[in-house]
């Protein structure tokens, strides 16, 4: 039964110091969902018995089978805490009532677009760890993605029920394992500090982290013992609680604390005698049904059971005793609401990252305090798909002001501009929802600080939107996600029933909305592209569409497809010549590889248009080495006036040369889209203007002529500048026991991939393999990789870089030049590469 | 030599009917390839018509039209101030609007055995009806292939389509004029329609029965594999198309290339939906309800929200086109057999009338279906327009993933003026103009996507002269080049 009504958390959510908006963050199967369980349970929306099996927040069907998250899911919690143990807490409250906004993240790294959503309108992580497997790459990865959004992040330490049933571990060996997981994490924080956020790093002795157990619902902090053993040794809280961590021994024997291990054999480390010890022994005893000792052990700790759960046996019994003893919602809320911000405290230093308006403004301001009465600032962070077929809740965050069913808002999405009309709308909130574990509650409105979703406004929202009211015409829009994957893996899907096409469209419509990564387009050649991050992400995208977005209308999809890019390895053999249609007009270009590392930095968006020029050509001075004034004659990047090729002018006194750098730079937006090759997107190359001839008058050298002309131009000098394929590479992260490893690499050999880590995990039998992987071959990696390791071995592929293909696709029979006539024809064009002599003239 | 030449050309038929009519100017249009004959075609008529009558008749020869030369070169003829055209070789039979038209197919040959073979054997593998269409220049064999098939009226298995006629004569109402003229066989029971569909395209005309479907039938096409079977691919792309080619004498069945261009022009309507400027190329001056055409379209995209141009011109190239990048899409309106562009080569994409109507008229959806004629379009139009309910929702772009407000400037529509619109958008940019931008000349960014041709300049890094203040002095006399493009002089 749920042990409060919707008229309960609105109460609290005025009370904008009492409130948590969290999310639970960590690598794939390190245990969110289980954990989230106890954390649901204490609510009461699950009976506790079940908890930690349920995975309450793993709503799909597929997410139930296959046993891990795919979408990130938002509950509402309420607890009332006792004065008891808020009586250490020093920061602004409101009565002891809380609000936790929890929202449980997909940990496998194809969803990882998710949790960049869900740090985005939370303030806190819970960082979860499996104590046995330590910190993996997907938890470096959400905890840099945590902070950089400035996200305070607390750690538990998960799975503690493999140490002492699977492991059987004793305490010193644990405690070595545990402090090493806490370092790690702590080294990847320190890497990451900013000022404002403060010191992030966890410790122990802080009560910043715990340890639990999601599956038997257990967990605790220090702070649980140090209040148990306080008391007996007469020393505060905090003092006891340093004892327990680090260096701190203690000798029963002599009743003594002592700064290292004296040699004693009753000596031992605090957190070994006074916390893993009696833990490991009311196990044991549970485990082998020594009720006689039981109760009595329990008494002494003051846990008292209930008749008929004295009647369980063994698993149970030590399930039901240790949830009572130190259920984990307790230790685990206490750490949230302790140590994790308010929003009230988080958006004062938030409101930097968050808002791209000036930050003295207004909105800034209501921002900055969390102003319930300011103008409304609403950040909507994704789209949850609802009951209702087609329609969705836009969920998201109120960071100032206040939204309300009825209300009248401005929608301003990612492409608005403020003072311009593109992607603005004004619409009316029909509902605002909260979600109370499974059910979805109706609230008149929803003040800043809070999670919400909102109905009526999926028509004009396709990914994210920031909300205000609409009368406030000056606010600027809410800084855009990054995310930390690309959708590199594509698939083309067509209807199998030629009129089930309206039903496509509508489904990847609605497909493009559901998930903050997938990317729905259309090729040239008229079919429907579906992009993902990767073999999973895409997989599940498709049933989506099929089975939710188009009713179940049957669609046919391709093999997967991998874009690839072109460029050139070398400088253009000599400088090429293209003549305009009428003949009166020359351009000479070369074209040349970009310096290393410019690519990069123009795909990062260090280098672009939008530079101050005089910046720009500091940093390609500085850095690439170029000359200063060359840095200003760049004419364009592109494609898309922003993409990783440039056009510079190197020509020197020529005539009329401005009045065609306009139709100059269209040609190269076209050319550079579509390259010679295989009409791939160029990358990484800059083309030179060497020289041009031009009619003198005016009506001679218009568009007409140029344009094309410099198209043609820019293909001859590519192609005479050793033309080469780019193909995508995942950086492959693979954990597997030594014996696996044999397996691992002949996969690895196979699918062209190479081993360029690897690494045992300190204290583990487990090997760390970090390897590069084309993408190409990816597909049918992760079940081929399963089938060789029986099972072992779990890889994370996540896009790294582009790489260059040795082989020349000029030359006939080679690797590249197979695949770039499989590319033409994929894509309905002439299977020969268009040679040469089409795009250079002679004079 | 001399019968042949007089069958392939029709001298005989062609000088009975301009008898018949007593015209006494006529035009001869040739497309390029026949030119060579022309003056032959010319002595032979005119000692044809000197037998038959007293009357001088007098022959003009056409050639090099500006738009395509499957279409009647109407304004070409009236500079002659003829009364007749008589058309020679490849045509679309798009009717005329001013003049009568004559024409003459051409006969190219053709082995009716082998066709008729090749015909009953594939008909003997399919258990569907067989409708058999083909090039205009195999019409003058289709009464000996009915004969072979030994084919009666009312087969149900074998049909054949007819040729539309061979003259066209336009009607006094324009309106009117765009509906097809009747076939020669039918004129007098043009109600007959209300028992069966009749089907008509590239000059070919057929019914089916009442109570079938054109996409139960399979579709036989003798001859090349020109622009008017790509229209029949395009158009009925439902259907099981086989095509007997006569030079090769061989059977294709393979149209995976066709179809691909369906798909492309897919591409083509969600490309066009993003378009804020959109360019009317006006490709030709003869086939009727071009102008009702163009008057459409123009609504058409005003009412989008979009911007148009007019632009006159025959056979666009690349390089024609590229004169006008501000533009984002072309609709070219002409004749059915040359709108279909492969706009790989060009800048912008060039679509037809029906693909702009696809893509500009919000809740109108590609469902395959695909109409040629202008008379069809118009009519889909007015059909759907009924059942068009404004929806809310903004428009999601496949090229932008996400939603696009397509600006309405439906108030400004409305009040008619074509001109408020016009300077309107002036006024607009040049409020910009005079804003202050920032002396970042060197920013390399193109501001949005411009929404009207001024825009579109005020964008360009050049705008014309540049006048060096400082520099007063005139320019010194330099000596230019000279020589040809090819290499000059200094070269």
């Amino acid at each position: 039964m749920v042990k409060f009504t919707a008229d309960e958390l609105r109460r609290i959510m005025d009370y904008k110091h009492n409130i948590r908006n969290m999310s639970v963050i960590a690598h794939v199967d390190h245990g969110k969902s289980t954990l989230t369980d106890s954390l649901v349970a204490a609510a009461g929306i699950i009976a506790q018995e079940v908890a930690g099996d349920v995975r309450m927040t793993d709503t799909r069907a597929d997410e139930a089978e296959r046993g891990i998250t795919i979408k990130s899911t938002g509950i509402s919690l309420y607890y009332e805490m006792t004065d008891e143990s808020l009586k250490s807490f020093t920061g602004a409250r409101d009565g002891n009532e809380y609000l936790i906004n929890l929202i449980d993240s997909p940990g496998h790294v194809d969803f990882s677009s998710e949790v960049t959503a869900a740090l985005r309108i939370t303030d806190g992580a819970l960082v979860v760890v499996d104590c046995i497997e330590g910190v993996c790459v997907q938890t470096e990865t959400v905890l840099r993605q945590a902070l950089g959004e400035r996200i305070r992040p607390v750690l538990t330490v998960n799975k503690m029920d493999r140490c002492f049933l699977e492991l059987q571990v004793d305490g010193e060996e644990a405690y070595q394992t545990f402090s090493r997981v806490i370092e790690n994490a702590n080294v990847i924080m320190a890497t990451y500090e900013d000022p404002l956020l403060g010191d992030v790093q966890v410790y122990p002795e802080k009560g910043t982290v715990a340890f639990s157990a999601g599956l038997h619902g257990w967990a605790f902090t220090l702070t649980n013992f140090a209040k148990m053993y306080a008391s007996k040794f007469g020393v505060v809280e905090s003092k006891m609680m340093e004892r327990l961590w680090g260096e701190n021994f203690f000798d029963p024997a002599t009743r003594k604390w002592s700064g290292k291990n004296t040699g004693s054999p009753t000596c031992k480390r605090g957190f070994v005698q006074f916390c893993y010890e009696p833990i490991k022994q009311i196990i044991a005893t549970c485990m082998n049904d020594q009720k006689d000792k039981l109760w009595p052990m329990l008494a002494k700790l003051g846990v008292s059971m209930k008749n008929d759960e004295k009647e369980l046996m063994g698993k149970p019994l030590m399930k039901r005793v240790m949830q009572t003893w130190l259920p984990a919602s307790t230790a685990l809320l206490e750490m949230m609401i302790f140590h994790l911000p308010s929003p009230h405290t988080a958006q004062r230093y938030r409101v930097e990252n968050l808002y791209e308006g000036p930050l003295d403004d207004q909105y800034a301001n209501a921002i900055r305090n969390c102003d319930p009465n300011g103008p409304l600032m609403l950040y909507v962070s994704k789209m949850i798909p609802a009951s209702d077929k087609g329609r969705f809740f836009a969920f998201g965050r109120v960071f100032a002001g206040k939204v309300s069913t009825g209300m009248k808002v401005r929608i301003m999405g990612p492409n608005y501009i403020p003072g311009e009309k593109k992607d603005l709308y004004t619409k009316s909130v029909q509902r605002t929802v909260i979600w109370m574990g499974k059910r979805q509650e109706t609230v008149e409105d929803v003040p800043c600080g809070n999670t919400v979703a909102m109905v009526g406004l999926d028509q004009f929202i396709t990914k994210n939107a920031t909300l205000t009211n609409e009368k406030e015409v000056d606010a600027h829009p809410i800084r855009a996600m990054k995310f930390s994957v690309s959708p590199v893996v594509r698939v083309a899907v067509q209807c199998k029933v030629a009129s089930d096409l309206p039903k496509l469209v509508e489904g990847l419509k609605r497909l493009a909305k559901s998930d903050p990564m997938v990317v729905c387009t259309m090729e040239e050649s008229g079919e429907h592209i579906v992009a993902g991050a990767g073999e999973l992400h895409l997989e599940i995208c498709l049933k989506d569409l099929q089975d939710d977005f188009m009713g179940g209308a049957e669609i046919i999809k391709s093999d997967p497809v991998v874009s690839f890019r072109e460029t050139v390895c070398d400088r253009s053999t000599r400088t090429v010549m293209s003549k305009s249609p009428n003949k009166h007009n020359r351009l000479y270009m070369e074209a040349r590889p970009m310096e290393e590392g410019l690519a990069e930095a123009i795909d990062d968006g260090r280098i672009g248009p939008r530079d101050d020029p005089k910046i720009r050509s500091k940093i390609l001075a500085e850095e690439f080495g170029w000359d200063k004034d060359l840095a200003k004659k760049i004419w364009a990047f592109g494609p898309e006036t922003t993409g990783p090729n440039m056009v510079v002018d190197m020509c020197k006194g020529v005539q009329y040369l401005n009045e065609i750098k306009d139709s100059v730079v269209a040609g190269f937006q076209w050319a550079s889209k579509e390259g010679p090759l295989a009409e791939e997107n160029m990358r990484g190359i800059c083309f030179e203007v060497c020289d041009v001839v031009l009619h003198s008058d005016a009506i001679h050298r218009g568009g007409g002529q140029v344009i094309p002309t410099a198209r043609r131009v820019i293909y001859a000098s590519q192609i005479t500048a050793k033309p080469r394929l780019l193909e995508p590479v995942y950086m492959v992260e693979i954990q597997a026991p030594e014996g696996a490893l044999g397996g691992i690499y002949s996969v690895l050999n196979q699918k062209r991939g190479h081993v360029f880590e690897e690494m045992q995990r300190p204290g583990t039998p487990l090997y760390n393999i970090k390897a590069y992987l084309p993408v190409v071959e990816s597909f049918g990696f992760s079940s081929q990789l399963r089938a060789a390791t029986s099972g072992q071995a779990f890889p994370q592929c996540v896009f790294d870089h582009w790489e260059m293909m040795s082989s020349d696709p000029l030359e006939p029979g080679t690797q590249a030049s197979v695949l770039v006539a499989d590319i033409r024809k994929r894509k309905g064009l002439k299977e020969a590469m268009t040679p040469l002599s089409e795009f250079e003239d002679k004079l | 030599m001399e019968l042949e030449f007089e069958s392939k050309y029709e001298i005989n038929r062609t000088a009975e009917f301009i008898i018949s009519k007593s015209f006494t100017r006529i035009a001869l249009q040739f497309p390029d390839e026949l030119l060579k004959d022309s003056t032959k075609v010319v002595s032979a008529l005119k000692s044809k018509t000197r037998l038959l009558t007293d009357r001088e008749v007098r022959f003009f020869v056409m050639a090099d039209t500006t738009y395509g030369s499957c279409c009647i070169d109407e304004v070409g003829a009236l500079h002659i101030d003829s009364e007749c055209v008589v058309h020679y070789g490849q045509t679309c039979l798009s009717p005329t609007s001013v003049l009568p038209a004559f024409f003459v197919f051409g006969k190219a040959s053709i082995n009716v055995s082998s066709c008729v073979k090749h015909l009953i054997d594939y008909a003997s593998k399919s258990d569907k009806p067989i409708m058999i269409l083909y090039g205009l220049e195999y019409a003058h064999v289709i009464p000996q292939i009915r004969e072979e098939l030994g084919l009666s009226k009312t087969d149900s298995q074998l049909s054949v389509a007819n040729v539309l006629c061979s003259f066209i004569s336009p009607s006094k109402d324009p309106r009117e004029s765009m509906e097809h003229p009747r076939p020669y066989s039918e004129s007098d029971s043009s109600d007959s329609l209300s028992s069966s569909r009749s089907y008509r395209l590239g000059g070919l005309t057929w019914d089916l029965p009442e109570g079938s479907k054109i996409e139960d039938y399979l579709l036989f096409w003798i001859g090349s594999d020109s622009s008017a079977f790509a229209n029949v691919v395009l158009t009925f792309n439902g259907c099981d198309i086989v095509r007997y080619d006569a030079e090769e004498d061989s059977l294709v069945t393979e149209f995976y290339q066709q179809r691909r261009i369906l798909k492309r022009r897919y591409y083509l309507v969600e490309k066009a939906k993003d378009a804020n400027i959109i360019g009317i190329l006006v490709g030709t001056l003869g086939v009727a309800g071009y102008l009702h055409m163009i008057h459409h379209m123009q609504a058409l995209i005003s009412a989008a929200g979009k911007k148009s141009y007019i632009l006159a011109m025959g056979r666009p190239n690349p390089a024609k086109l590229a004169n006008f990048p501000e533009c984002d899409v072309f609709i070219y309106i002409s004749c059915a057999q040359t709108a279909l562009l492969d706009s790989k080569e060009f800048m912008s994409p060039v679509i037809t009338p029906f693909e702009a109507n696809l893509a500009f008229s919000r809740g109108s959806e590609w469902t395959g279906a695909y109409l040629m004629h202008f008379q069809d379009v118009i009519n889909s139009v007015k059909s759907e327009s009924e059942a068009h309910i404004g929806s809310e929702e903004p428009r999601f772009s496949f090229f932008q993933g996400g939603y696009v407000e397509d600006h309405k400037t439906n108030d400004q529509a409305k009040n008619g003026e074509e001109d408020t619109g016009e300077t309107m958008t002036l006024v607009q940019a040049a409020e910009k103009a005079l804003q202050l931008r920032g002396n970042d000349h060197n920013s390399l960014t193109k501001q949005t996507a411009a929404k009207s041709g001024p825009e579109y300049f005020l964008n360009r890094v050049y705008r014309g002269l540049e006048i060096n203040s400082e520099n007063t002095l005139p320019e010194p006399y330099i000596v230019g080049r000279s020589g040809k493009a090819s290499g000059y002089k200094h070269e």
